[in-house]
């Protein structure tokens, strides 16, 4: 596979995929052509992904000390706010946000567990430790 | 799972937007050449709507394309094709026995998925976004031949995968949604399908009595844009700004590129009915197009900076109210038109 010429992402999978463009050119004419994405879309990618990442690793130093549960770093890993894990695990918002207290989090059942685990596609183990 | 292979020979084509490239990558395998604008245009590809009270990865919500499934099921609709869609499964197991079944009738069948569990996908584009299509057309032992049209070549996702994509939760969840051609008649109408497809287009982008959708749409956003930096703060603000520019240009085709689609469907049913009008409209519509694209390059200094910005935000928004009367004049002139 070619390369890309112009990576601007720190991770090194990301950009390396072509797409395919419409264009107008001046001769009124719609081209297509098979490319790398550009220059706006690659700023605004990575930008979107800083902030993604930063809100991983902040959510990653607050389970590790001990002031999350890990239901809040694997939220923020899969991008999804509260309202959506209750959709995605049947768990009503109330609960998954009181979820989030670390002492509420150990007394959960292997059931509750279990739904999150699936939500966010690991196993219960890695659920509950978090590295 | 049985051992045996299955290959129908479908053809596949890389498309700028994914649910027409599905649609008319269709209509090819059944004998009928139908291009990807053709498709996207009769299927009323073409759509704004902003939805500031939706978050979407911490942003504001805008969408460039209609409700998932509008493109195959209207421009079946219009063109008088015999097509099934079955909207829901009740059970997931039987949702991909429907896919065996498909197959091994030799029939591809298209399937609405989310896009976050996706294997093949590249790593920067898995959002939670529910509204993507690709067409199943083989299969070999666990693993389904897809082709998806945004990627250049087919791919292969294994049968327990494509069970969890089909079956994302959340926001416009997919349920398993299945669709296929079932036959065509080779004398189709083209010409009234035309007609009734840009009648709904104009309908939606400047007829609907609600101010967040159509131009009107690009209106409000215009103004919101103007308030984000005072209101949120600079760093935000050019986050929100990002997500504009993603949501239009992710893909290569997002907004600005959907605005070219239509352009070249204006262009080939103008050469195709010799209509002047309608060739007319097309250079509208590509100039609009570009001026999508100045926007989005232009704002992405803000984002590329992201304390300081080095545009001023109200430039940008006069740019988007702009684009907003360009695309206007063509929808005005397109409902006079006859096809």
């Amino acid at each position: 596979m070619e390369e890309n010429p112009n990576p601007v992402y720190k991770n090194k999978e990301y950009g390396q995929y072509r797409e395919l463009f419409y264009s107008y050119g001046p001769d009124g004419q719609f081209e297509k052509s098979v490319g790398f994405h550009g220059e706006s879309d690659r700023v605004t990618l990575q930008q979107a992904w800083d902030l993604f990442n930063d809100r991983i690793e902040e959510a990653r130093q607050k389970v590790i000390a001990g002031k999350a549960s890990p239901i809040l770093y694997y939220m923020e890993k899969t991008l999804v706010t509260p309202m959506d894990l209750s959709m995605h695990a049947g768990i009503m918002v109330w609960r998954v946000k009181r979820h989030l207290k670390p002492n509420v989090f150990n007394r959960l059942s292997e059931k509750t567990l279990k739904k999150y685990a699936a939500a966010f596609n690991v196993t219960i183990d890695q659920l509950k430790n978090v590295q | 799972m049985t051992k045996e292979t299955i290959m129908i020979d479908y053809k596949h084509r890389q498309a700028g937007h994914c649910e027409s490239g599905a649609t008319s990558n269709l209509f090819n395998f059944y004998g009928v050449g139908m291009s990807e604008p053709m498709a996207f245009g009769i299927g009323n590809g073409l759509y704004f709507s902003y939805l500031p009270f939706l978050k979407l990865q911490y942003a504001p919500m805008m969408s460039f394309r209609n409700l998932p499934n509008t493109v195959f099921h209207r421009s079946m609709k219009y063109l008088g094709v015999d097509a099934t869609v079955i909207k829901k499964f009740s059970d997931q197991k039987e949702s991909m026995d429907a896919l065996d079944r498909n197959l091994e009738k030799g029939i591809p069948t298209g399937m609405q998925v989310g896009v976050f569990n996706l294997t093949f996908f590249p790593p920067e584009y898995r959002m939670h976004y529910n509204m993507h299509n690709l067409v199943a057309y083989g299969k070999e032992g666990n693993d389904y031949w897809v082709s998806d049209t945004v990627m250049e070549f087919p791919q292969k996702i294994s049968h327990e995968d494509l069970q969890r994509v089909r079956w994302a939760k959340g926001a416009f969840a997919p349920k398993g949604k299945m669709y296929w051609i079932n036959t065509i008649k080779p004398d189709l109408d083209i010409k009234s399908a035309v007609e009734k497809g840009i009648k709904k287009t104009v309908y939606e982008m400047i007829k609907v009595p609600f101010p967040l959708i159509g131009v009107k749409g690009i209106h409000w956003l215009a103004k919101d844009l103007k308030k984000w930096p005072k209101k949120h703060g600079n760093e935000t603000a050019s986050f929100y700004l990002g997500q504009i520019i993603r949501m239009s240009e992710d893909f290569g085709t997002g907004g600005a590129g959907f605005r070219y689609i239509y352009g070249a469907f204006l262009k080939e049913t103008g050469e195709r009915f010799n209509n002047p009008e309608l060739l007319a409209a097309s250079v509208m519509m590509g100039n609009a197009a570009n001026k999508w694209r100045e926007f989005t390059y232009i704002g992405a200094r803000n984002c590329k900076n992201r304390s300081k910005p080095e545009e001023d935000y109200g430039k940008l928004s006069d740019m988007l109210h702009e684009i907003a009367e360009l695309e206007k004049a063509v929808y005005i002139k397109l409902d006079k038109i006859k096809v």
